[in-house]
């Protein structure tokens, strides 16, 4: 089997940037027959995990960078969103529908764009170790196209 | 192609009216808060919040509009949401806030008129 093509984008972790990845990665899904809903439903899972790296990643000393691989799979579209930041134990994850009383600073942060990532994609893991920063892997199938 | 995020808020009918033309994200929605947090301080009714030219949201966007909407939920005030577009309204879903004190509304008449 051909080995998959993939599309790298690097952006410095700042919020102006994730319109930018949204775009390209959009671009990518595209061009393997998606369709418009799909689209948009790759945009957020995609931006919901760089959102996690441009506010949780780089918490002291200067902002590193958001690395985007769309790895063009013959029926699937898989993404891997890494970053080399802080980190965090994958167990403190949690729900927002466990928290209802959460902070009230108007932002949920991961536990509601992870909530997005799961309904959204067809599948995603998250691996992480404090002080080894992230990967979130995230994948979608190309709808089957009526012959 | 992007396009220019801005938000305007119109107070010349029974409700204020706050429109978002653009995307919503963690770029953006600071500017929304903002606006909200403003208008909220200077008003005593329900807000409607029209997002009919507003394509893409996520969490952030979310999280900044569950904030006001509890904070006018305090008060007895209200959210009301306007978008026909099935991808917002999929967003809202997703997350349950409709459940909680914010209800979408498909035309801002109906909006401002609850």
């Amino acid at each position: 089997m051909a080995t998959p093509q993939k599309v790298v984008v690097e952006v410095p972790a700042e919020s102006e940037f994730v319109a930018v990845i949204r775009l390209a990665v959009s671009g990518v899904a595209a061009r393997m027959g998606f369709t418009l809903e799909d689209i948009e439903d790759i945009k957020v899972a995609v931006s919901e995990a760089c959102t996690n790296v441009v506010q949780h990643a780089y918490p002291v000393g200067p902002r590193g960078v958001v690395k985007v691989e769309s790895i063009i799979h013959q029926d699937t579209l898989e993404i891997v969103v890494s970053d080399s930041g802080s980190g965090f134990d994958t167990h403190h994850i949690v729900s927002p529908k466990m928290q209802p009383d959460a902070p009230d600073h108007g932002v949920f942060g991961l536990g509601l764009g992870l909530t997005f990532i799961r309904s959204l994609m067809d599948g995603s893991e998250v691996a992480s170790q404090p002080g080894e920063g992230t990967v979130v892997r995230m994948h979608k199938r190309v709808p089957v196209q009526p012959s | 192609m992007v396009i220019e995020f801005s938000v305007s808020v119109d107070s010349n009918g029974l409700l204020p009216v706050v429109r978002v033309v653009g995307e919503i994200d963690v770029y953006t929605c600071p500017k929304l808060h903002k606006v909200l947090t403003e208008l909220m301080g200077e008003s005593s009714s329900s807000v409607v919040l029209d997002l009919q030219e507003v394509h893409y949201i996520d969490s952030t966007g979310l999280g900044t509009i569950a904030h006001s909407a509890r904070q006018l939920s305090k008060e007895n005030r209200h959210m009301h949401v306007v978008t026909a577009r099935p991808q917002v309204k999929k967003i809202f879903e997703i997350s349950g806030l409709t459940s909680k004190n914010i209800r979408l509304f498909e035309e801002e008449s109906h909006a401002c008129a609850e």
